[in-house]
């Protein structure tokens, strides 16, 4: 008996391998000790020609750190479908859980199309300017989820375990355990507990498409995915093809297996949904399957027709209709605090994926997602919190890891004086002001060459009617960039005496703005 | 064992780990009488590594204050995210000078932290001082970042305004404790020197101790007290800070000021600063607590 080659183990070690540099990129995606990234940590996102189509379009632009997404569509106009197969980490650890999710025999729903209407959706809506994929890409589902509930859960419960071992296990215990959770958070776990908002609609989305593998495997894939529909289309003509074309007379052995449903009615190979996962190779009863080169000829039309393709592209035209009538183009969001580096209000929300790297590599774990502040459009978007971070003077990294430019990379000379906001002392809290109390810890935290917040001296009678000079800290306006270490710092409790807000300008296309009298 | 058996073993045992915290019962020798006159010894040289080693000498060398096995802490101040230049944090190599000659001394240990303003790991990479460390290739030396699980409390006896703070395990278990701030400005303070550097191993809420802040250092100064306190003065920050961050607010002084006594330490440092003693309210606070010497004439000031 010849032995077949077996294609299906090398494509499960592919698989592997790029979820093992994917998970060893999410990690680095955080600060190394030196003030630059040394590894492409975006690159799931750079190369993923959804991400770089839609953006573009948004743009009305190339942006050449995207130019990656090329090689994928390259290997596909070549291979077909081989990054779902092969490559992506969301199908690899669908395929993974699929294993342990136990399929419901009587349910049977197809619906292939579904991801070619999101598509177009996406990318129409994004030419005018509304960036919606960041609710269907598959690395912005998976980063995001992994960064807001995963990886700080993970983090969560490692180091629960082990303080209750240090506090609590005598000594002899705790000498071995110490040096094992050394080792475990060099190593394995994040530097920090981070907290984020969202974390737990994040994980839902996240749990749903895995829930989905009840349904049938790798359901997302052929079903919903707009990265995979993108490719599907590119799919269509590649020229590395299954033969036979057709499954056999009399053994349907391979459309039954197929776990990416890539057969039509009459058993016709739909070769835009094959993803190459070889298993009808390594299967095949009788060793007919062969991969090979062939003349692209597609047998059967695309699961999309016309009057699919009308509709989606009017609601992907309406959605944005709809958006640039809603209250926050009037209204500029004061605490909508964007990174140091990103483009103009408008701009930033349309070339922003909501991968949330950004969110994960902030030292401070100041940029969190926003919910509906600014509607849905600026859902999943990084805004600033200082209470619960600042940004840090000398920390460039958010602009390191935007995979789309939506935040600049800056320099450090950049980033000194690049304004996220505008610090503003609320007397009525502050406590020099309010309580005669000395303070300015804000003024001491104050991190720019010539401080933002100065101090004025008087003297005041203290609680005891004694009295006391008092330094009485206030912000000089072109010098604050908005950091927010001030807010974050401040004794006060609850909220700060000090809080940033935005000075963004959105532009009153009425011009019934500020009035001049 | 049947169950009953083993939950009560098992609630016993928590009951008994729980109920009994780490006690520290520091009891500074303060009370037991001021050296008269504290030895101070100001030296100047452009070789860091050796000006420390020049200034330890009138006091017969590090062995003065480390025995051979002491568990040794060397606190510097790694605050801000900063450079070297730009001297908000103590000299890179003004610590592992130290740190080097508490290894030559036979030090069980050498441990080096701080509880930073900025991200931990930008100012301990940007000072300089996690790199400066690392070259010392000694199993005996760790340069770590703060482990919130070590904050105890502490009640704070003879405190005069604080009645108990949070202080870190391994600053309060040393046997030789070494300050070794940076002498800059500090638009509270006044200045920031060698009581001040304190803030560095306590816990809690900091921002709180700015309410009455000469006298909360006093007394956080009264837990843990330096055995010897290096006052790093190569260079100063001399408006702006603590944070600084511009190079013409630095002011070059190739100084290093070395004593036992911490009060004389910041009493002394103060003068590099055309002010007298008593203009800053820790050092004067400290002294009325009878914790050291604030009159530079009282000092037996060696300068080399």
């Amino acid at each position: 008996m010849k032995l077949r080659f077996p294609w299906r183990l090398i494509r499960r070690i592919s698989q592997l391998l790029f979820l093992a540099v994917f998970l060893f990129l999410f990690r680095n995606t955080d600060y190394s000790g030196s003030d630059e990234i040394p590894y492409a940590v975006n690159l799931f996102f750079r190369w993923d020609p959804l991400v770089a189509a839609s953006v573009m379009l948004a743009a009305r632009q190339f942006i050449t750190i995207l130019f990656p997404a090329l090689i994928i569509v390259v290997l596909t106009l070549v291979f077909g479908r081989v990054f779902c197969g092969w490559i992506c980490p969301l199908g690899t650890l669908l395929d993974i859980a699929g294993k342990f999710i136990k399929r419901h025999e009587n349910v049977n729903i197809r619906l292939p199309y579904i991801k070619y209407v999101l598509l177009v959706i996406i990318l129409v809506s994004s030419f005018f300017h509304l960036q919606l994929i960041g609710f269907f890409d598959p690395f912005s589902l998976l980063v995001r989820g992994m960064v807001f509930t995963i990886d700080p859960v993970f983090k969560f419960l490692s180091d629960s375990i082990f303080n209750l071992i240090y506090l609590h296990a005598p000594d002899w215990i705790t000498s071995v355990s110490e040096p094992g959770y050394d080792f475990f958070k060099s190593f394995i776990l994040p530097y920090k507990q981070s907290y984020f908002r969202l974390a737990l609609i994040s994980f839902v989305i996240l749990l749903i498409i895995f829930l989905l593998e009840k349904i049938d495997r790798r359901f997302w894939c052929k079903n919903i995915c707009p990265l995979g529909a993108l490719l599907a289309l590119f799919a269509r003509y590649s020229t590395f093809r299954r033969k036979p074309v057709r499954i056999c007379s009399k053994c349907t052995e391979c459309e039954t297996m197929c776990r990416m449903n890539a057969f039509d009615e009459k058993g016709f190979m739909v070769t835009e949904e094959c993803n190459l996962c070889m298993d009808c190779l390594n299967d095949c009863p009788q060793k007919i399957v062969r991969f090979s080169f062939i003349r692209p000829r597609n047998r059967s039309p695309i699961n999309f027709s016309r009057r699919a393709f009308i509709q989606s592209g009017l609601f992907g035209a309406a959605f944005p209709a709809l958006s640039s009538v809603s209250i926050f183009n009037k209204v500029p969001q004061p605490n909508t605090l964007r990174p140091p580096g990103a483009l103009p209000e408008k701009e930033f929300l349309s070339m922003c994926v909501r991968c949330g790297e950004c969110m994960k590599v902030c030292i401070q774990n100041a940029l969190q997602p926003q919910f509906m502040e600014n509607g849905y459009e600026g859902m999943f978007a990084p805004s600033l919190l200082p209470r619960v971070g600042y940004c840090e003077f000398n920390c460039t990294l958010c602009g390191q890891v935007c995979p789309t430019g939506a935040i600049r990379k800056l320099s450090l000379r950049e980033k000194h004086r690049f304004v996220i906001g505008k610090a503003i002392i609320d007397k009525n809290r502050c406590l020099p002001y309010a309580q005669n109390t000395p303070c300015i810890v804000c003024e001491e935290h104050c991190p720019t060459y010539d401080k933002a917040i100065k101090i004025t001296y008087t003297i005041k009678n203290n609680s005891q009617g004694k009295p006391v000079e008092l330094r009485l800290p206030y912000v000089v306006n072109n010098l604050c960039i908005g950091c927010g270490i001030c807010e974050k710092k401040c004794p006060v409790q609850g909220h700060s005496a000090i809080r940033v807000i935005s000075d963004r300008y959105i532009p009153d296309e009425n011009m019934t703005g500020a009035g001049y009298g | 064992m049947d169950r009953r058996k083993f939950l009560q073993q098992v609630a016993l045992w928590s009951a008994g780990i729980i109920v009994m915290p780490p006690v520290f019962r520091i009891t500074p020798d303060l009370f037991a009488g001021i050296i008269s006159s504290p030895k101070l010894v100001v030296a100047e040289g452009k070789n860091y590594t050796t000006l420390v080693v020049k200034a330890l000498e009138p006091f017969g060398g590090i062995a003065a204050f480390v025995k051979q096995g002491d568990k040794v802490v060397v606190k510097p101040n790694i605050g801000w995210d900063r450079n070297p230049a730009q001297a908000a944090n103590t000299h890179p190599l003004i610590v592992s000078s130290l740190c080097s000659l508490a290894l030559d001394a036979g030090a069980s240990e050498v441990k080096v932290f701080d509880r930073t303003c900025n991200e931990e790991r930008r100012s301990y990479n940007n000072s300089g001082i996690l790199s400066a460390l690392e070259k010392i290739k000694d199993k005996r030396l760790n340069c770590t970042y703060i482990d919130r699980r070590k904050f105890v409390p502490i009640q704070i006896d003879n405190g005069r305004s604080l009645k108990e703070w949070e202080f870190y395990k391994d600053a309060l278990e040393a046997d030789c404790y070494i300050n070794v701030p940076i002498a800059k400005h500090h638009s509270l303070a006044g200045l920031t020197l060698g009581l001040k550097n304190i803030m560095g191993v306590i816990g809690g809420m900091r921002g709180i101790i700015h309410q009455d802040m000469g006298q909360n250092l006093a007394d956080l100064n009264t837990v843990i007290t330096p055995n010897l306190t290096v006052i790093d003065a190569t260079r100063i920050l001399l408006r702006n800070g603590p944070s600084g961050g511009r190079l013409k607010d630095v002011k070059v002084m190739d100084t290093v000021i070395v004593t036992a006594d911490p009060v004389a330490a910041d009493a002394y440092a103060t003068t590099l600063f055309d002010m007298k003693p008593d203009a800053i309210d820790s050092t004067k606070a400290a002294y009325k607590m009878g914790m050291g010497e604030m009159d530079p004439a009282k000092m037996d000031i060696i300068r080399l």
